[in-house]
């Protein structure tokens, strides 16, 4: 066997320490009043609403009305420009433009013990009230409505300088170019408000009369960028659309049933960890004590994969199925690790020397090990394709409640990636090291005979 | 090899057959005649919209005060707010039997009519939901196709590896195994009078993955005893060695396993969250299931299957035997691969 160096033990064992204590507690600094976040925690997880507590929607048009995916982005945005307006930023939105769906997602905000989901769910579908207003004030002269913008749309439009710049492009109904290019004469170098329900979305000013009931909007001295032009024209077109918005359903928690909860699963969560440390150190001794290190680092990179530890991984929402998931990865990886001190004990009854058995009795594991996790990855890819925003389904039954499994697919598919990281690769290499220790040398540490 | 156990799985298995047909059939008459299974709205469609209040009030007025304010018709479920540290406050729980959603004006207009009608207990809405029918449905399908999908690329899995114990009845009897656990979990759902909503879907898809694993661990210890104990051993020989060889595996990863959900739903049941607890209770029950079933429904039945194969192939050498010498010559040369290969 070749012999893995003897500090390599203590290396991965102070590295798997270190993740385990950021991933749970994160790295915080403090610059005043503010507290910077270098890494996320545990409480930066956001937790689902069916933990927390909170409110789900799913809108869609009124009966029999088939909306165009450009409309279905245009009511995407208006939700959107809402939910930021109600002061709730933590928000899912899936818009499914095969079934003219859309399922919007947010937890309690926090601290408000008085908040009325229902109010809040008819607010946000609620007809759009597009305004064009004199003027940037809001309670300036009304100019035009929603009804009199035909389509607005990105396009572009090549500058004095030669270079092309994104414009939004209006067009108007009869109606609304009569009306538009009156206000354009009247407001003529002076601003005119695009006001969606209380909000201002854009203050062009005059540059021209305008009768053909054509126009562009630029971003000014800045121009636009795709996007902002993109979400400018999502607006407008929603307080132009030709139908209303019908709740299809929704569900709320209240937040008194998730405040305990997350403090239950921390104690559980002790609780078990406590429970498997004993257990392992008992019937496996070394092994198992190598084992439940291993364990702690999985964990750690669940976890992670979560709470968005590495900035580049975005952070995912954990829900009951999500927690499932990670429990049976969990059971997993500690399995594992018991078949293969299992084997190691059957291995030292036969007398060989310590190396050679945990040479075989690593080696002789394997199969079974990858066998079931592969298996187990069959499942999770399978669940995160089906019910993830891949959705290899849809086409036959359409996008529904995405969220909650695809949480349970997400944290399996991680927590068996973390397990080969750590329960097959760590651990192994850990025990190996760990063996040329002198001290640590007697089999009975291995579960072996009392002599060796 | 260090054997600690010396059971004979393949012997009794008929008692474990009965023992698996006997609690699903207890558990079917039950829940046929006496407690009927309860599917959440999110697969039927409604709208269940759960209060709380303090103090005591009349049902029937409580009731009464709700029913006018809406045109459906509405049952009443009554019951003490355990989530909360007030003693004297209560919850219930209107259920709008027509299976579709109700809009929010409708809604509102019953918790309306709750408050005015008792003012000073302080009705305010726990917990709403409310989905169309065909939405519900539809995600019962699709939750029904993936589990299926998923099943197929096993049985393919499984077929593949373990080619050489006879990959595809090892794979459908590993998804027998499977549906055993399934029925299982449903069971236990409708005994405790919980209904079939998401938790349901997640516990089954956990027990999926986690059924299949110790089957498959059993599985590799078979291929791997059928290539040591040599073509002599019988399949139930290799197979009860390997099963008792895993046994202790098996155990101590279940009891690991099952003290993390124990923790889970201990802590839950003390804090009372219903999600939680209906969720870690069948998931734990499950977990018992999933290893019993890999080790007495599995394994056994495969060795049934495997020792009715052979038995056909047998009779058709004996057919062989009386035709030409040759033919005797050839079917023995045929049979000495088959041992080789096995």
């Amino acid at each position: 066997m070749k012999r893995i160096g003897k500090p390599v033990f203590f290396i991965i064992f102070f590295l798997i320490l270190f993740l385990a204590y950021t991933s749970v507690f994160g790295i915080y600094g403090e610059n005043g009043d503010y507290t910077l976040t270098y890494i996320k925690g545990i409480q930066d997880i956001r937790w689902g609403i069916d933990i927390k507590g909170g409110v789900e929607a799913v809108f869609a048009p009124e009966k029999g009305v088939e909306a165009t995916d450009d409309q279905m982005n245009a009511v995407k945005s208006i939700i959107d420009l809402r939910l930021v307006n109600q002061n709730i930023t933590d928000y899912e939105i899936y818009p499914d433009y095969s079934n003219d769906r859309i399922t919007v997602r947010f937890p309690w905000k926090s601290d408000d013990t008085e908040y009325d989901p229902g109010e809040a769910i008819k607010e946000l579908s609620s007809t759009a009230q597009l305004v064009f207003r004199g003027g940037t004030e809001q309670d300036g002269e009304e100019i035009l409505t929603g009804k009199d913008v035909k389509n607005a749309y990105v396009s572009n439009i090549q500058g004095s300088d030669g270079t092309y710049q994104k414009v939004v492009s209006l067009e108007f109904s009869d109606e609304g170019k009569e009306k538009f290019a009156e206000a354009t004469e009247k407001y003529l170098n002076q601003q005119i408000g695009i006001w969606m329900d209380d909000t201002c979305i854009s203050a062009p000013t005059v540059q021209s009369v305008i009768s053909d009931g054509n126009c562009y909007i630029d971003g000014g001295s800045d121009g636009f960028t795709t996007e902002d032009a993109t979400a400018l024209a999502n607006k407008i077109n929603a307080g132009a659309l030709p139908f209303n918005l019908s709740v299809e359903s929704y569900g709320t928690i209240s937040p008194s049933l998730g405040t305990y909860a997350l403090t239950a699963m921390a104690y559980a969560a002790v609780a078990a960890l406590a429970f498997i440390l004993l257990f392992m150190c008992i019937v496996y001794r070394l092994p198992g004590f190598v084992a439940f290190i291993a364990l702690l680092g999985q964990l750690a990179i669940s976890v992670m994969a979560v709470s968005g530890y590495f900035p580049v991984f975005a952070s995912f929402t954990m829900t009951i199925p999500g927690i499932a998931g990670m429990i049976l990865s969990i059971g997993l990886g500690v399995d594992a690790n018991i078949i293969t001190a299992e084997r190691i004990k059957d291995e030292l009854w036969t007398g060989k020397t310590l190396d050679g058995c945990i040479s075989n009795g690593t080696r002789g594991s394997l199969a079974a090990i990858i066998d079931g996790n592969i298996t187990i990855i069959i499942v999770a890819v399978i669940l995160i394709l089906v019910f993830g925003p891949a959705n290899i389904f849809s086409a036959l039954f359409g996008v529904s409640t995405t969220g909650l499994i695809y949480a349970f697919g997400y944290t399996l598919l991680v927590g068996v990636i973390a397990n080969f990281i750590m329960g097959v690769g760590a651990s192994r290499l850990m025990l190996r090291s760990v063996s040329g220790l002198k001290f640590l040398r007697n089999k009975r540490l291995y579960g072996g005979k009392k002599k060796s | 090899m260090r054997q600690r156990f010396h059971i004979d799985f393949v012997k009794n298995s008929k008692i474990f057959f009965c023992i698996s047909l006997g609690i699903m059939l207890v558990c079917l008459v039950l829940n046929i005649f006496v407690i009927p299974t309860r599917v959440d709205i999110q697969f039927t469609g409604g709208t269940i919209v759960k209060y709380s209040y303090s103090g005591n009030l009349d049902e029937k007025k409580v009731s009464d005060a709700a029913q006018k304010a809406t045109k459906e018709t509405v049952s009443f479920t009554f019951s003490e707010n355990l989530a909360s540290s007030d003693s004297n406050s209560h919850m219930v729980a209107l259920e709008f039997t027509n299976s579709k959603a109700i809009s929010v004006d409708e809604q509102d207009e019953v918790t309306e009519a709750l408050t005015k009608a008792f003012p000073k207990n302080n009705f305010k809405v726990e917990e709403s939901s409310s989905v169309d029918a065909s939405k519900g449905a539809n995600f019962f399908y699709k939750c029904l196709a993936a589990v299926i999908l998923a099943a197929v690329l096993i049985i393919g899995y499984i077929a593949i590896r373990f080619k050489k114990i006879g990959g595809l009845s090892a794979g459908v009897m590993a998804i027998v195994a499977l549906i055993h656990d399934l029925i299982i979990v449903y069971f236990v759902f409708a005994m405790f009078n919980m209904s079939l909503d998401d938790n349901f879907i997640a516990v089954v898809l956990m027990i999926l993955g986690y059924s299949v694993n110790d089957t498959i661990v059993l599985y590799d210890r078979i291929r791997e005893n059928r290539r040591k104990m040599g073509p002599k051993a019988t399949t139930a020989e290799v197979t009860n060695a390997s099963i008792n060889q895993c046994l202790t595996r098996t155990i101590c990863t279940s009891i690991t396993t099952i003290a993390a959900i124990g923790s889970v739903l201990v802590v839950s049941l003390i804090f009372n969250i219903d999600s939680i607890i209906s969720f870690a209770l069948p998931m734990m029950i499950g977990l018992v299931s999933g290893c019993y079933s890999s080790i007495c429904v599995a394994t056994p039945l495969w060795v049934m299957w495997k020792n009715h194969s052979d038995k056909k192939k047998a009779e058709k050498e004996n057919k062989n035997k009386r035709g030409s010498k040759k033919a005797v010559r050839d079917s023995k040369k045929k049979s000495d691969k088959k041992s080789d290969k096995a």
